[in-house]
């Protein structure tokens, strides 16, 4: 049984001459498994370059695009905040003015004046 | 004698930053910490040039009010407002002022009104300060049983303008004219002109 495995390994492992187109078909395989995936690759390379070139354009103007949305938006949240603060103060100021107006006209009609309203 | 003129040149030097404070129409107001912690509603407002600016450019022309602010606070450099409300009568001291007033006796400030309603239990006092003429601060202290309040106007304040702005808001027109002259003799101490 091993005498008759080792046989059909001899066999099978035996030094066997290369058939006479044997150095043809092997250049031809080469050439034509050198230039087809190169090609391949080299199309495949550039297209990815574009994509990511595109995809990282779009990142940076979206980028830049939500910074200036942000900025404007926080701007104008200001303002508005300052705009609000202004009128308050105005009106707290009024107010008082209004409290010495209404305490001088007070003190007029006591002493009989007439301040023009 | 050369240590006499040295101290006196080191003393004058001292002396410049204290003056330039003297005429400074913006007023260190305090934390007032103690106030707002007992107050059921304060106001704490501090708009400086940059914000006015800002808020200027937010104002509304046609609105009325918007319109009138917005020329009021042309030219101003700022405008604090502290306000506190209390629920109850005699939470403040008339001494939680004296930080304030000492600073409104300072020259240059001169009390323009002083008025004592026997109505409404409120005492205001508007002081200005003025500048070749102009005036360049403002600030109104008024003191209710039930409320305080201190306004600081910097910049070269219209006294028409804030005149014009009377009357919006809701609020009577205040004739200052007719303000100044029995509150100035109730003063004491000459009016600011302007």
């Amino acid at each position: 049984m091993t005498d008759d495995l080792e046989s059909k390994l001899r066999d099978a492992l035996r030094p066997a001459a290369p058939s006479e187109d044997f150095d043809r078909r092997l250049l031809a395989r080469l050439t034509a498994a050198q230039s087809e995936p190169v090609m391949r690759r080299g199309r495949f390379a550039s297209r990815t370059t574009w994509w990511f070139s595109a995809a990282m354009a779009a990142t940076v103007i979206l980028a830049v695009g939500v910074q200036h949305h942000r900025a404007v938006e926080e701007n104008r949240e200001k303002g508005l905040e300052a705009r609000r603060q202004v009128m308050q103060a105005l009106r707290v100021t009024n107010d008082k003015l209004d409290l010495a107006y209404r305490a001088v006209r007070e003190q007029s009609s006591m002493s009989g004046g007439n301040p023009g309203a | 004698m050369t240590m006499h003129k040295s101290f006196r040149w080191i003393f004058a030097l001292a002396l410049l930053p204290a003056l330039s404070l003297a005429a400074n129409p913006r007023l260190v107001l305090p934390e007032f910490t103690a106030l707002a912690g007992k107050a059921s509603d304060s106001v704490t407002i501090t708009l400086d040039a940059p914000m006015l600016s800002l808020a200027a450019r937010f104002l509304d022309p046609s609105d009325p009010d918007q319109a009138a602010a917005e020329d009021a606070i042309k030219g101003l450099q700022g405008i604090v407002v502290r306000s506190y409300t209390f629920d109850q009568d005699g939470v403040y001291k008339p001494s939680d002022l004296d930080g304030v007033r000492s600073q409104l006796t300072a020259p240059g400030w001169s009390r323009l009104v002083e008025t004592r309603s026997q109505k409404d239990h409120a005492n205001v006092e508007i002081y200005l300060m003025t500048d070749a003429n102009k005036a360049v601060g403002l600030a109104v202290i008024a003191s209710e049983p039930r409320q305080l309040t201190i306004v600081n106007i910097i910049g070269s304040i219209d006294l028409e303008k804030l005149h014009k702005l009377e009357g919006r808001f809701g609020v009577p027109k205040l004739d200052m004219g007719a303000a100044k002259s029995p509150a100035a003799n109730n003063a004491g101490r000459g009016p600011g002109s302007h």
